[in-house]
């Protein structure tokens, strides 16, 4: 086993004074997420300035002004007040404000007849969720209004009085629509950009590995480092397992240092510590296996580079890396359940969201062994060759 | 003629590099299919139902909600997966339909709907909005069939039918919708959005990564080679040129084509659209020349240089919308030529803009364009040499 060591040595020293494998380890996962901590700041939450024109000034538009004000509407509404329509307009034209909601003179009064008023929302192409949002807090509103005209509509078609109509309207301003909406806390925590992609990069940078480590062996053996080795007693195992240790250590390293750096410079969310470690040892098992198959697949050094180039870009794309895979439809969301690093995007975001040890983690732990135990098997099945050839 | 014949040259060496033609064909495909699948998030909200047996009610209501324009509904089958669903963010709020809703209603009870979502996420609290404007006007035939038994006569029942028919004829209090600005100043969503960004983004990271050629050229003692046969160093730099334009512009119209034919994206105005695929290919050409003189070895082409172009696509509006970020992230993403690309494009494709509309753009472009390629000629001139 002494030998394994050896090479490992030998091999992370050789990787370490390669500056792309710093480049490809350290500054660029940590570059991007350094990008994408600043790219969100402040994009991270929804809030919105909401124009608002009280042209009534009578008491539904009061109650209509105080339940934007509310508590419920306070983190993502922030109201601001528009003297008319036109300045409402220039206003969400101008970005002063996202969306303005327009209540015209006369709204209270008219209720009471037969035609009443409509709300407008005032809205711009460019900020469609504000104005949906407007649109809806608008029409949740008036869907009270509209439920008590109806009420009193449906008692007098069910034979109260006319005579009692004005009576029947006060009594139905005090009712309230009998479905309403509970807010159910999770417990969990928001996802913020960079508690994805930190992770995200740092593994779509460490699939990198299985190039450098790949080609690296076929590099040995052109020259004749590997027969050279051989010559020495040393079992062809052992050759593999210095190999694989060098590429287990620089992972665990790489995965290590990001988490650290990102965690406490750009405010991710990497979960309990051990548990995304034990993930992260997964991870790297699974490159480790990964570089093996590709070794063995592979008859040269050209087809290793491709093989590997093909296979990381392949792996990160479908496993959710480069794009955030919990908005992806449902058919790709189970595809990236394929790849080792898509389990561990899903790791990864359950512990940063739902947060947790073990218990959260180990169906992804378990998972990534699994694919790396099949990988291994049918690395270690073609191996022999590719150590011998 | 000599530019063109190692040109041609270099052209037959990558199409029997099968790597070479993934990373050139396959991958672009695969991007544009993914991230056109994926970035559809910025004017909807994917809510998620689950009905623990709700009845009629609870049919009518997810029924309305499918039917909002801006909600995407997927159905979820127990609690705790739905629970999952909003904390990993793939719905921003789940409504939970509860048993016998129907009954509870109809006998006179108030019902609870019940939605999972955080209350310190301000998207899940927006979604929550959405999702209550559409629960209330569910609820207001409920309210008025009974508030009519409990004022006049009739059972609920009789009163839900007697509602239902009055609704139609009673007047509405309505919400319009006036738009301010309709001018769009980002691309639309889905494929519109991804082919344009992901032909800048890749054929500068397929352009750059590429400059592993010009270091194994070098290494190969190819130019020496060619200098040996009566060929200026002129003509060698004339023949990498057209080799990276060419191929910068066979990515580029392979995308254009797939993109169209296969998704359905319209590019807008064909002579604009074909001026900035050439400008954007002479813009990357250089790149790729330049790295080939930058980076040492073909491993440091290869690791950095797809290492740099997606950092330069982040900032310059590829992978999001330059339209979200901080107005600092925005000037800042503008030092990039990536920036003015996909600005032009989302003139061409947004506002159906011309070859006038973008000429600014393209200005911007052919400026990085020369200054690019004058660094890489000098440069090569100097490996040459």
């Amino acid at each position: 086993m002494r030998s394994a060591l050896v090479i490992a040595r030998k091999e992370l020293r050789q990787r370490l004074r390669d500056r792309s494998a710093i480049v490809l380890g350290l500054v660029a996962p940590l570059g991007i997420a350094a990008l994408m901590s600043f790219a969100f700041k402040g994009a991270e939450t929804f809030h919105f300035t909401l124009g608002v024109v009280d042209a009534d000034h009578g008491p539904v538009a009061a109650g209509l002004v105080q339940a934007l004000r509310g508590p419920q509407l306070r983190q993502i509404v922030t109201t601001r007040p528009v003297a008319d329509l036109g300045a409402a307009r220039t206003a969400v034209r101008d970005r002063h404000a996202a969306a303005a909601l327009v209540i015209p003179a006369g709204f209270s009064a008219a209720l009471e007849g037969g035609r009443p008023e409509a709300l407008s929302t005032v809205t711009s192409v460019n900020n469609t969720v504000a104005g949906s949002i407007t649109a809806s807090i608008a029409s949740s509103f008036v869907a009270q209004l509209n439920a008590d005209r109806l009420s009193v509509a449906t008692a007098l078609a069910s034979g109260a009085p006319a005579s009692q109509a004005p009576d029947l309207a006060r009594s139905a301003a005090g009712l309230q629509i009998p479905e309403q909406v509970v807010r159910r806390p999770l417990g969990a925590h928001e996802l913020k950009p960079v508690s994805y992609y930190s992770p995200g990069m740092a593994i779509f940078f460490l699939l990198f590995t299985i190039g450098f480590a790949a080609r690296s062996f076929f590099v040995d053996r052109t020259q004749g480092m590997i027969e050279r080795i051989r010559a020495a007693p040393v079992r062809p195992f052992e050759i593999l397992a210095g190999k694989a240790l060098s590429v287990f250590v620089y992972g665990v390293l790489s995965l290590t240092t990001i988490g650290v750096i990102t965690s406490a410079a750009f405010g991710a969310n990497w979960g309990t510590p051990w548990a995304a470690a034990l993930l992260g040892l997964a991870l790297v098992i699974s490159v480790v296996c990964l570089t093996a198959l590709v070794i063995s697949v592979a008859r040269t050094q050209r087809q290793a580079e491709g093989l590997s180039s093909i296979l990381v870009f392949g792996l990160a794309l479908v496993g959710g890396n480069f794009v955030f895979i919990s908005a992806a439809p449902p058919f790709m969301r189970r595809l990236a359940l394929a790849t080792p690093n898509g389990w561990a995007m899903r790791g990864f975001t359950d512990l940063a969201t739902i947060g947790g040890g073990i218990g959260t983690v180990w169906v992804p732990i378990a998972a990534i062994l699994l694919i790396s135990a099949v990988v291994a098997a049918i690395a270690a099945v073609l191996a022999p060759r590719a150590v011998t050839a | 003629m000599t530019a063109l014949a190692i040109a041609r040259a270099a052209f037959v060496r990558i199409g029997r590099d099968r790597t070479a033609l993934f990373f050139i064909v396959v991958l672009p495909v695969a991007v544009i299919v993914i991230v056109g699948a994926t970035v559809r998030g910025f004017s909807t909200f994917r809510v998620g139902v689950l009905d623990q047996g709700a009845g009629q009610a609870g049919h009518q209501l997810t029924a309305a909600l499918e039917h909002a324009p801006d909600l995407q509904v997927s159905r979820y089958t127990s609690v705790a997966a739905l629970t999952k669903a909003v904390a990993r963010n793939e719905v921003s709020a789940g409504l939970v339909l509860p048993q016998q809703m129907d009954e509870r209603l109809r006998r006179g009870d108030s019902v609870a709907v019940p939605v999972l979502a955080e209350q310190a996420s301000s998207t899940q609290q927006a979604a929550v909005t959405a999702v209550s404007s559409i629960v209330a006007d569910q609820g207001g035939i409920m309210q008025a069939a009974r508030f009519a038994s409990s004022r006049a006569s009739g059972s609920v029942a009789q009163n839900v039918a007697r509602a239902g028919a009055l609704a139609p004829h009673v007047a509405r209090v309505n919400v319009r919708t006036v738009q301010a600005e309709s001018t769009h100043n980002t691309l639309p969503e889905g494929y519109s959005y991804s082919a344009p960004t992901q032909l800048v983004l890749f054929v500068f990271i397929t352009s750059v990564a590429g400059g592993a050629a010009i270091i194994e050229t070098k290494r190969l003692g190819m130019y020496e080679r060619m200098a040996a046969a009566p060929v200026r160093t002129s003509t060698i730099i004339m023949g990498e040129a057209l080799t990276y334009l060419g191929l910068a512009v066979v990515q580029s119209v392979l995308i254009v084509v797939v993109g169209a034919v296969g998704f359905g994206v319209s590019w807008g105005n064909p002579v604009a659209a074909f001026a900035l695929v050439v400008l954007w290919s002479l813009v990357e050409a250089s790149a790729g020349m330049l790295a080939g003189t930058v980076f040492r070895t073909p491993e440091q082409a290869n690791a950095i240089g797809p290492s740099v172009g997606i950092a330069l696509g982040m900032l310059g509006g590829c992978m999001w919308p330059l339209a979200i970020v901080s107005s600092t992230m925005r000037t800042v993403g503008h030092f990039t030529p990536q920036a003015w690309a996909v600005d032009a494009w989302t003139s061409l494709l947004a506002r159906s803009g011309t070859i006038v509309s973008i000429a600014p753009q393209l200005a911007v472009l052919a400026a990085f364009a020369a200054g690019l390629l004058a660094l890489a000629t000098t440069r090569l001139r100097r490996v040459l040499a």
